[in-house]
């Protein structure tokens, strides 16, 4: 059993507080990720749970194991780093083999696990290479030889893809997901890309200054964003947002605009709200309401379209495929099951849908 | 056109500074190659040429007579044996200490860091000459006189804050992620520094024993004081007394010329082999990445 408990972690760095209090909890096997905005503390946690960091108050459980004081090799975890620090003067083969050595594994075994995990990977034609002659795809595929060869409770991973191109990263998203499905082991994984964790997480967590804002499945966090943080973070092009307020059973644009409500909205009256809709829940119709194009962005298999309604932009993502211009105005209507009313100033969600 | 014409007259300025340059190495060169070259001379003449006038600088004949006699007949043997004994277990002992000193300044965040690392700094300035007395003072209190033990502890001690100081350098390049990496593969903090950080700093480790080797062989006013008898000096202090000549009055400056020359020898060519190991080092390391 290698479940992950968090309980009231904190973090601070002398008088600076960088993580107030965390908890969390990570069943065995499962694909965590943890994901917000560059300096919201995620690589703190993940370094936490490692030890590769002290932590300033409450307990970290790895198997059921209060591991706080445990130095990182008592863990049993294994770590891929964002520069993959892999050891330089060592073969792929000694890079991936390091661990078993240091714990006395037999050489034997050790070549033998080796070949095993390099060919899940593989890198079997790559074993006796420096990392110095390695692309960066192959380095980080060492770089997770390394951790699988060790067969731990826990994989670590601080942004592994960051450092590769956009089609590498595709495939080692994919790549990493497979490893998963076959592993089954439990995984955190930190990145800031939030595509990287819709695609492959079991659960995300959403971070922000330090404070888990919301944690769930990618496609829950995507139909229902606890706050208007959550909701323009996942999801791309990200979630329209516009403020005003409801009046007469219709939500009014600070600019004027009057827009659909899904339902009865008694209780909003008045209040200061934002309506939240995505780019993809915005359709052509004739009763619709009425913006502006600015700019139509045709990627093949849909046509992004940059409109203005009043001083608002709004991203709309259609299927099919447009043939207006610039300046032209139409009509769209948002899909009544897919509005999200947050309050403005608390951002949180007030409508259920 | 005028492009290849600015290239060939940029090239030939070039080759103009290039020369220049040589030029001036070469002056460089000779000027402190000279006084080695006379004392070489030297250390060829008869006892009579010493003092001819005019001066000369060729000997009469080109012999090795006084290097043969300062080898087989005199104790030159003893005391370079003593030098390389000091020299080896000081440059030893203080690469043993400043190493791991070094990793942790380089990677340990303590509070007394910057302070310490100031005060070694400091020390580092301090003359062996403003020590002297009160080190004789207390190594006679020791009973560390006439000893090579206390002279190499000394040596140890003088040499190790500019040595922490260089090594800190190199580690400080290696990314803190690999031993974090190594960590988490299992590796105690010494394991980390001996199988991932050494091998990876060697080039530093190259400089380190070089300096230490150098520093060790030429030192002088430490074994001066702490060292009287004489089958234990170490030749940077025994050529300074080398007088073989038996009969009283008799001229022994040939002599002293063939001890300092063979004293330079050893020193010298640990430098050219090391320097060598350095430029391997460190091409090993690029291709290596
Ligand atoms: N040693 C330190 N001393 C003080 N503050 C630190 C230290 N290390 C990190 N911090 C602060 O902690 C916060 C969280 O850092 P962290 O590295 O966890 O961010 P992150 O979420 O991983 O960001 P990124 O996406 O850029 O990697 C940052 O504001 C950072 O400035
Ligand atoms: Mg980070």
């Amino acid at each position: 059993m290698s479940q992950v408990t968090i309980a009231n972690v904190r973090k601070t760095y002398g008088s600076a507080t960088i993580i107030p209090d965390v908890s969390l909890d990570i069943s065995d096997g499962e694909f965590v990720i943890l994901v917000g905005p560059s300096g919201c503390g995620k690589s703190t946690l993940l370094r936490m749970i490692a030890g590769l960091e002290a932590i300033s108050g409450g307990d970290i459980a790895i198997g059921g194991r209060v591991v706080n004081n445990l130095q990182p090799k008592e863990r049993d975890i294994a770590m891929v780093f964002q520069n993959y620090a892999l050891y330089p003067h060592m073969t792929v083969a000694d890079n991936m083999g390091f661990s078993l050595r240091l714990s006395k594994v037999p050489k034997a075994q050790i070549a033998e696990d080796v070949a095993k995990a390099a060919k899940i990977l593989g890198l079997t034609a790559l074993l006796d290479r420096y990392p110095g002659q390695l692309s960066g795809g192959q380095r980080q595929r060492v770089a997770m030889g390394r951790a699988i060869v060790r067969n731990p409770q826990v994989f670590l991973f601080d942004e592994p893809l960051s450092n590769l191109d956009a089609k590498l990263r595709v495939q080692m998203r994919a790549e990493i997901k497979e490893l998963h499905q076959k592993l089954k082991t439990t995984t955190i994984y930190v990145t800031h890309d939030q595509i990287e964790a819709m695609t492959m997480a079991d659960k995300i967590v959403v971070m922000r200054s330090g404070v888990i804002e919301q944690i769930g499945a990618p496609l829950e966090l995507y139909d229902h964003p606890r706050n208007l943080f959550v909701a323009s973070f996942i999801g791309s092009p990200s979630m329209n947002l516009i403020h005003g307020r409801v009046e007469g059973g219709h939500f009014v644009s600070d600019g004027g605009h009057r827009l659909p409500l899904p339902r009865a909205t008694a209780g909003l009256e008045g209040r200061p709200l934002v309506y939240g809709v995505r780019p993809e829940h915005l359709a052509l119709a004739d009763d619709g309401f009425e913006v502006e194009i600015a700019v139509v962005e045709p990627t093949g298999s849909e046509s992004h379209v940059l409109a203005r309604l009043g001083d608002n932009d709004l991203t709309c993502v259609f299927r099919e495929r447009i043939t207006l211009r610039s300046g032209d105005r139409v009509r769209v209507r948002p899909e009544p099951d897919n509005i999200h009313i947050f309050d403005a100033q608390s951002g949180d969600r007030v409508i259920q849908v | 056109m005028t492009h290849a014409n600015v290239e060939i007259g940029s090239a030939g300025g070039r080759r103009l500074a290039n020369t220049g340059l040589y030029a001036i190495y070469a002056v460089a060169v000779l000027f402190t190659l000279f006084p080695i070259l006379a004392v070489v001379m030297l250390s060829m003449k008869q006892p009579s040429e010493v003092f001819s006038w005019p001066p000369t600088f060729l000997p009469a004949t080109l012999n090795l007579d006084t290097y043969i006699y300062v080898l087989t007949e005199t104790t030159i043997g003893r005391m370079l044996w003593n030098s390389v004994f000091l020299t080896a277990c000081s440059t030893a002992g203080c690469i043993a200490i400043s190493a791991p000193a070094a990793y942790a300044f380089s990677r340990l965040k303590f509070r007394a860091q910057k302070p310490l690392l100031l005060i070694l700094l400091v020390y580092q300035m301090i003359s062996s000459m403003v020590i002297a007395l009160p080190l004789y003072r207390y190594f006679e209190a020791l009973g560390l006189l006439d000893s090579h033990m206390g002279v190499i502890l000394v040596y140890i001690t003088v040499e190790i804050p500019f040595t922490v100081w260089l090594l800190k350098g190199f580690f400080d390049a290696i990314p803190p992620s690999l031993d974090e990496a190594a960590r988490i593969d299992g590796a105690s903090r010494l394991q980390v520094l001996r199988i991932v950080i050494l091998p990876l700093a060697k080039p530093g480790l190259a400089a380190a024993l070089i300096f230490n080797v150098i520093a060790g062989w030429s030192q002088f006013i430490i074994p001066f004081i702490l060292i009287q008898r004489a089958e234990m000096l170490p030749i940077s202090i025994g050529v300074l007394n080398f007088a073989p000549g038996q009969t009283e009055g008799e001229i022994t400056i040939p002599y002293l010329a063939a001890a300092s020359i063979i004293a330079m020898l050893p020193a010298l060519t640990m430098f050219v082999l090391l320097q060598r190991y350095i430029v391997q080092a460190l091409t090993g390391g690029a291709v290596k990445g």
